[in-house]
């Protein structure tokens, strides 16, 4: 039976590192669920709480699915849920191989490589920038002289905006190159196969951007939620700070985003569970940059909520679960999060001005996330924020407005 | 009104962490504390290693407290009252995902 005493039993692949691990096991309990967790790295209290703890080598989905088959045989589970790109690859291979509810893993793992996707993408007719897969043994000025400029090299699995570059110029281009392969190798950074041998050049798309939350249910996307990215993303790097939902933009172009995402999705050949969609809108209509089989990143869920007071976890759970949701539909006031920037590489010593910031009209928390002493990269070879800000109310002009002035209260020490 | 744990209870808990739980996760620099144990809820707070970790609600919810509940059946839930953002040296620092 995949219940114990009544409950089901659930298993949530947890990365060491992610900062979804709150929010999915606060919503397991909410749920009253039989938590089961899984890492890449095993936890302490593994050897004593078997039932409930477990280290999967979540970069072989194969492999821990068969480690997953393995021990679910006297432990059978109701549902597996993975939180990144990463462990969305493992999970769909652990439903496919228990016969879960997930999309397909070639699905996934076509969302997962970004030169896949486009290629899927654009065969099915999805508007995609131009793009090029380049070998990173390759030459980068020979490289260069086949790509049209403006471009944006990027990794083909980091994500987060991580290493993802503008050039304008062959020179530029060279420069980005370089520092993508070199990005690649480094220590916290875990690639292989054609992500370790290979980066995308791709066209460079003006025009506004703006992520899609959404939830696919036997193949129909519904979408949870429409951001708006005011900050201008124009390059050299591409830092995300600030989302506001509902989108500003004229209802006719948010349907044409929600088809868009639709096509994407399934061009792929994703069919269950969430999907968090970037793209950008101008003259021509939308173009899809990403689309990745996995919620929203960071703490930015805590923006969402639905019906009656659900967070997006416990959509997502409930629907992997296969129980019912009562209500699919975001609340009604506007609100938004802005992931705090890193301004500059060094230490973190200290952060001044939290209680001003905390104050601010219509902000409902201010989360620092780093802590002092920890050493901050920025982009585009980090992969970490300060912190995160939240605001709500009715307009998202003034969630906008709040969320910019509670910013500029925050003063961070860095040596 | 609340109930205040038998002294029993209370150093039944405290024994599971002293002999089990803290020599485990000592071993990432960490530490548990018993805070209180009323109407059969576990207080604790989590510090070393284990405080601002990325890792810390996978260690209570899925280690701590499940070991807790096998062993003392009377307990209905481990809450955990540390000031994670407090954390200095945690083990596993969030990163983007």
């Amino acid at each position: 039976m995949s219940t114990v005493g009544g409950s089901a039993r659930l298993l949530l692949l947890l990365p060491t590192r992610t900062y979804r691990t709150e929010d999915f096991v606060d919503a397991a309990r909410t749920l009253g669920v039989d938590l089961v967790c899984a890492s890449e790295k095993p936890s302490t209290l593994e050897a004593l709480a078997p039932d409930g703890l477990l280290t999967l080598d979540f970069a072989d989905p194969e492999r821990a699915a068969a480690a997953v088959a393995d021990w679910s045989k006297a432990r059978p589970l109701a549902a597996v849920v993975g939180v990144d790109d990463v462990t969305a690859a493992a999970a769909a291979a652990i439903a496919a191989r228990l016969g879960l509810r997930a999309s397909a893993p070639a699905a996934v793992a076509a969302a997962r490589d970004k030169f896949q996707m486009r290629q899927c993408l654009a065969a099915a007719g999805v508007p995609v920038p131009r793009f090029r897969r380049i070998a990173l043994a390759d030459n980068p000025v020979l490289a260069a002289r086949g790509v049209e400029f403006p471009c944006v090299l990027k990794p083909l699995s980091l994500s987060a905006s991580r290493g993802v570059i503008r050039a304008n110029t062959i020179e530029q281009f060279v420069v980005a190159f370089e520092r993508i392969a070199a990005l690649l190798v480094r220590d916290d950074v875990t690639v292989s196969g054609d992500a370790a041998r290979y980066l995308l050049a791709e066209e460079y798309v003006p025009g506004l951007e703006v992520a899609l939350e959404g939830l696919l249910i036997r193949g129909r996307l519904h979408v949870l939620a429409l951001f708006d990215k005011p900050d201008p993303l124009e390059g050299p790097f591409f830092e995300e700070t600030i989302y506001v939902t509902p989108s500003r933009l004229p209802d006719a172009v948010q349907r044409a985003i929600a088809a868009t995402t639709t096509a994407a999705c399934a061009a792929l050949g994703l069919t269950e569970g969430p999907v968090h969609a970037e793209l950008r809108v101008n003259d021509d209509g939308p173009w899809v940059l990403e689309i990745a089989a996995r919620s929203i990143g960071g703490l930015c869920s805590r923006t969402l909520r639905f019906g009656t007071g659900m967070t997006l976890e416990e959509i997502i759970l409930r629907h992997a679960l296969g129980w019912s949701i009562a209500s699919l539909e975001r609340e009604r006031p506007a609100a938004g999060v802005m992931m705090i920037p890193i301004p500059r590489a060094g230490v973190l010593r200290t952060v001044h001005g939290l209680d001003e910031a905390s104050a601010t009209r219509h902000v409902e928390d201010v989360v620092i996330s780093a802590h002092a002493g920890q050493e901050l990269i920025p982009l585009p070879e980090g992969w970490q924020y300060l912190g995160f800000i939240f605001a709500r109310t009715e307009r998202p002009a003034d969630v906008e407005d709040a969320l910019r002035i509670a910013h500029s209260r925050l003063r961070f020490v860095i040596d | 009104m609340s109930e205040a744990a038998t002294p029993d209870l209370k150093s039944r808990v405290q024994d599971l962490i002293d002999t089990m739980i803290n020599p485990a996760v000592a071993g990432h620099g960490g530490f548990v504390e018993l805070i209180d144990v009323q109407d059969n809820r576990v207080y604790l707070t989590m510090g070393g290693g284990c405080q601002g970790c990325g890792a810390a609600d996978v260690t209570l919810k899925a280690g701590i407290e499940r070991l807790i509940k096998e062993e003392l059946p009377e307990v209905t839930e481990v809450l955990d009252t540390t000031d994670h953002s407090q954390g200095t040296n945690p083990y596993y620092t969030a990163g983007k995902s």
